[in-house]
């Protein structure tokens, strides 16, 4: 073997796992640079560039400077990574559990069941008494959207798998199930409602991030943080899932926990950022997609990848969300759905010659 | 060393292997044979723990229900009939989720030696699901070989279960693979594989184990296992044992002209 061989058969392994790995670095710089232009951008005149240099000054902010800045932009901003690094790696960790592209919490009934969960709460959350109310305060809507997601996903695995084989149509037939359920219980339950009520509710329909808080941010921001720092550690777990259960086992992983796991962390992101951004498309699917074809399959970088760039692609969509109709401003789930919508069908004609789906 | 002792697996009201005896040693291989449905693929499984089964299965001595998972995966790697892969994988990708079991340095050296173990030099960066059936098998088998690269580690023998690791090979790639078994098992590893060519299995398995309807019929070394009757038994058709002088390993040759007998 001459040398050139040698190292044309050990770099070629490497190939994409160090691409995977640089990917890392680029998104984070993305990332940043996104998240500066979505600090600076709003309806106001507010500027971040003069607010920063009357800081670097030493001069006070004024009050709208600072209203503007931290009580809107910034939580919004923070609201924005979070929900779509929740939705990217909730779409990447869903499609390793059932070992399919198609898989995602909006496609398959988990955000149907999560925002049925979260409107429950903020109807009947109603109906407890005052005292319970200010205990369960913010955290009620986010742990029902957590139960609801929860349930729904482990209804779904348990219909859709058997002898850890996963069918692509049952799974999709059990996500459209739920969804129509969900939907007609949220129906009901929209009837129930009163005025102040309906107007949280209405909010779901279309996913938004205006109305981003800092108790929102408290609220979503640790349980989706916990949720994507724990995925990271299924990398290696969900590439041998790829091989089935069974081979999985053999190869050391234990994959009843790695399935309880993984759906505890798709319910967890699914949940919270259903709670407090409705229903937004597309990122769970589209995002993992793109990843998988720049830099391959392997959960170990995907994972991370997906969290960046998820994070990246929702402010950006709100960015154009913030900008198209200026002053107004249009939800955000219409913005990924008509960018996302067209990505997702070009991925099912890439798709079309597998027969199994 | 693996000993499986009064194996029973039902599975739907039905007794699919019954009071079923095995043995491997390290250093040698082990094969089953037995006509299509017989449980040899169960028999596997009961093995690896992939169905439920009563009776007791002991690997290097201790029973496989008190190793850990990751435990386990150190001292056997295991080669399923027919596996299946999700998302687009390179072939270099697959072997190496073999070396996950805690083998650290070198990944990429074992990785590429069994490949070119399994003759698959030059496949690194090919798509899994774009290579033949047969290149799939050999990626797989050099996966599982992967996972116990080292035949014995810290002084206890590490075990290959493979259920038709060359069922869908040409002769010459058939060779290679079980000369790659019979060195794993030279250096003591143990090698327990499920086989359907009986004469590749004279040749190479030094102890062979048959199961008939679900029944471990016959067991011990191949010489003495291989006879006229009891394989014709086993498979129900007119085998026939045979030698030449010059070739110590027996041959088996089937009875064409008496095979529609039992076919009525
Ligand atoms: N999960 C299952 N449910 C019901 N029956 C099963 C199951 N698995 C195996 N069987 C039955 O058990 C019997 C033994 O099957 P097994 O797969 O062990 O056969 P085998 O000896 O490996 O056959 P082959 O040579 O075709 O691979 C067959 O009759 C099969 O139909
Ligand atoms: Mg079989």
């Amino acid at each position: 073997m001459t040398i050139s061989d040698s190292i044309s058969g050990i770099a070629a392994p490497s190939d994409r796992r160090s691409r995977a790995r640089q990917a890392h670095i680029w998104l984070a710089l993305l990332l940043g640079v996104v998240s500066v232009v979505s600090l600076a951008t709003g309806p106001t005149g507010t500027s971040l560039w003069g607010a920063i240099a009357k800081l670097l000054a030493g001069e006070p902010l004024t009050a709208m400077e600072r209203v503007v800045l931290w009580d809107i932009r910034m939580p919004r901003l923070i609201l924005g990574i979070t929900v779509g690094a929740a939705l990217a790696v909730s779409g990447a960790v869903m499609q390793g559990l059932f070992r399919n592209p198609l898989a995602d919490p909006g496609l398959v009934g988990v955000s149907a069941g999560a925002g049925l969960g979260a409107i429950l709460a903020i109807v009947l959350g109603a109906l407890l008494p005052v005292w319970a109310q200010d205990v369960a305060g913010n955290a009620l809507v986010p742990i029902a959207a957590f139960m609801g997601g929860w349930l729904s996903t482990i209804i779904l695995y348990r219909v859709s798998t058997r002898r850890g084989r996963t069918s692509v149509a049952t799974m999709l037939l059990a996500g459209i199930a739920l969804g129509a359920l969900a939907g007609a219980v949220a129906g009901i339950l929209v009837y129930m409602a009163d005025d102040r009520q309906l107007r949280d509710l209405t909010f779901w329909g279309l996913g938004s991030l205006a109305g981003a808080t800092w108790s929102k941010v408290l609220v979503a921001g640790p349980l989706i943080g916990l949720a994507v720092i724990a995925s990271l550690f299924l990398g290696r777990g969900l590439n041998a899932l790829a091989l089935g259960e069974a081979t999985a086992a053999h190869l050391g992983i234990p994959v009843q926990r790695l399935k309880s796991a993984s759906i505890l962390i798709v319910a967890a992101a699914t949940g919270a950022a259903v709670a407090v951004s409705g229903g937004i498309g597309f990122i769970g699917i589209v995002v993992p997609h793109l990843l998988r074809l720049a830099t391959g399959p392997d959960h170990e970088t995907l994972l991370l990848n997906a969290a960046l760039l998820g994070a990246t692609l929702l402010l950006g969509a709100d960015i154009i969300s913030r900008l198209i109709i200026a002053p107004a401003e249009l939800p955000i789930g219409i913005v990924t759905a008509v960018l996302g919508a067209p990505v997702f069908l070009w991925i099912l004609l890439r798709r079309r010659g597998l027969v199994d789906l | 060393m693996i000993t499986a002792s009064d194996i029973q697996v039902r599975i739907a009201q039905k007794t699919i292997l019954q009071g079923v005896n095995f043995t491997a040693k390290p250093g040698q291989v082990t094969a089953i044979v037995g006509p299509n449905g017989s449980g040899k693929t169960t028999l596997l499984r009961a093995l690896t723990d992939e169905v439920p089964w009563t009776g007791r299965v002991q690997i290097n001595g201790q029973d496989t229900s008190a190793y850990k998972p990751w435990e386990l995966a150190a001292v056997r790697g295991v080669l399923p009939q027919a596996a299946t892969l999700a998302f687009p994988f390179t072939v270099i990708e697959v072997v190496r989720m073999g070396l996950m079991s805690g083998i650290h340095g070198h990944n990429d050296t074992i990785a590429q030696r069994a490949l070119d173990m399994v003759g698959l030099n030059g496949y690194e960066k090919r798509f899994f699901h774009e290579l033949s059936g047969g290149e799939q098998q050999r990626a797989h088998l050099a996966r599982a070989l992967c996972q116990v690269w080292e035949p014995v580690q810290n002084g206890s023998p590490r075990w290959l279960l493979l259920d038709e690791p060359v069922a869908s090979l040409d002769i010459g790639h058939q060779l290679l693979i079980m000369n790659c078994l019979a060195v794993f098992a030279q250096r003591g590893g143990g090698v327990v594989a499920v086989m359907h060519d009986l004469n590749l299995t004279a040749m190479v398995a030094d102890v062979v184990t048959i199961i008939a309807d679900g029944h471990a019929i016959a067991r011990g070394p191949v010489a003495d296992v291989f006879n006229d009757q009891t394989l014709s038994a086993a498979y129900k058709c007119d085998l026939r044992t045979n030698t030449v002088p010059t070739h110590p390993k027996a041959f088996i040759l089937p009875q064409v002209a008496r095979l529609s007998c039992s076919a009525v």
